[in-house]
């Protein structure tokens, strides 16, 4: 009854329960949960992937997914991340970083200490370069203090891309032809590379928000940027993912989420933090208990 | 911000082990109109000031393998105009002994950070020779 969208395409059919057995598949190997209302949306990423892998049928793709033949996982997890995004947004946040955080943050470290930031997941790059040219523009200490960014995501290809930096106009649109000039160079068809200098400053790994091992890599942050993510989650994931955010700040370290997104309702561990730019979330100084 | 220019050709050599902050200083000094090289520690530069021309070098005291001091005073003991090249030493500490430690070691001038762009800029045309 939903092949109005397959007009004259090959799409193979599949059956609701189908999908059903899928999204808790999913569901058990990343945590995003999708419900009936995101159907669309997962018929459209199952169909490009079997026809990708030339799968004959729903079935047959299941089979291969299931045995991860050629890290179709993997392939799969690419296909349902949503990569687009540009550069300094949600610059509130970034404001609110070098006006407040970041002040409250040094008053605990010594000069030249370290201050780490973690952009997670960081997609494509925009977000961990936009905070490295958001700091060297907007905070007069940057050269005191020996910063490293790290941006992580669970799309393997996203990190590939995040590593070469190249960027259309669109990503590019919120920020000044200055900035552009100084640290972008035009590479053709409208693109532009970030500084190389820029690319080797930041560290881009993969991690998996849900799986506590892989987090337990990713410790001592005084900052981490989780944005629009959390919302992909299902309540016990999204709780599990906090927890393990939780773990990977330092004590008095803050987290920002994006805009349409609470802590507050996913888990008691962290503080509301007011600031006038921006409402973030932070590990107590002292644990309780 | 004054909008003089360095003359084409002047080159500065960035001397410091965090990435971001050799890009601070790198981005600042190439939109002043300096050419710019950069090594991560003291063994680095020292590399490099012996293989290619500078007007200038901008050193961190701390950094990992070998410090700003030490390859300062490495430098200044070389034979030859590579020992006279401008120094320009920036640390965090702003107490009275780094001062000292980096004048006896043959520093031309010496900056704490924070380093403001403009500062940065200014105290690098005059060591290198843009303005007098």
């Amino acid at each position: 009854m939903d092949d109005a969208k397959g007009r004259g395409s090959q799409a193979v059919h599949i059956a609701a329960e189908e999908v059903q057995r899928f999204c808790e598949f999913l569901y058990r190997r990343t945590g995003m949960s999708f419900t009936e209302g995101k159907r669309y949306f997962i018929d459209r990423r199952l169909e490009d992937r079997i026809e990708a892998t030339g799968s004959p049928s729903f079935q047959a793709y299941f089979s291969l997914l299931r045995a991860d033949a050629d890290h179709e996982i993997e392939h799969l997890i690419n296909s349902f991340t949503v990569n687009e995004t540009y550069f300094y947004r949600e610059d509130h946040q970034l404001r609110c970083m070098t006006a407040s955080l970041l002040g409250a943050i040094v008053s605990r470290k010594k000069p030249g200490g370290t201050v780490r930031i973690w952009s997670v997941p960081c997609s494509t790059g925009e977000e961990p370069y936009s905070i490295a040219l958001w700091l060297m523009e907007n905070w007069p200490e940057v050269d005191n203090y020996s910063i490293e960014i790290v941006g992580s995501d669970i799309d393997t290809r996203a990190l590939k891309a995040a590593a070469e930096g190249i960027y259309g106009d669109r990503a590019l649109m919120r920020l000044s032809r200055g900035v552009i000039e100084r640290y972008f160079t035009p590479v053709g068809d409208g693109n532009h590379q970030i500084d190389e200098g820029l690319r080797n400053s930041i560290e881009f790994t993969r991690a998996n928000l849900i799986d506590p091992r892989d987090m337990a890599q990713y410790r001592d942050f005084d900052l981490i940027f989780c944005r629009n993510v959390l919302i992909y989650f299902d309540d016990a994931s999204r709780r599990q993912a906090a927890e393990n955010l939780y773990d990977c700040l330092l004590p008095g370290g803050y987290i920002c989420l994006g805009h349409s997104e609470s802590m507050s309702r996913i888990s008691p561990l962290f503080r509301v933090a007011r600031f006038a730019d921006a409402i973030v979330y932070q590990r107590p100084e002292a644990d309780h208990g | 911000m004054d909008d003089i220019e360095a003359p084409p050709g002047k080159r500065v050599l960035v001397v410091d082990d965090s990435s971001l902050v050799r890009l601070y200083y790198r981005s600042a000094l190439e939109n002043a109109g300096f050419a710019v090289e950069q090594a991560i520690n003291g063994i680095e530069a020292m590399e490099k000031v012996l293989s290619e021309p500078f007007d200038l070098v901008l050193v961190d005291v701390n950094m990992p393998r070998m410090d700003g001091f030490t390859f300062l005073r490495s430098l200044r003991s070389r034979a030859g105009d590579v020992a006279t090249i401008p120094v320009l030493m920036i640390s965090t500490e702003s107490g009275g002994q780094d001062v000292a430690e980096a004048r006896a070691a043959g520093a031309n001038f010496y900056l704490v950070k924070p380093v403001a762009e403009a500062e940065l800029v200014r105290h690098v045309r005059v060591l290198a020779g843009v303005v007098p």
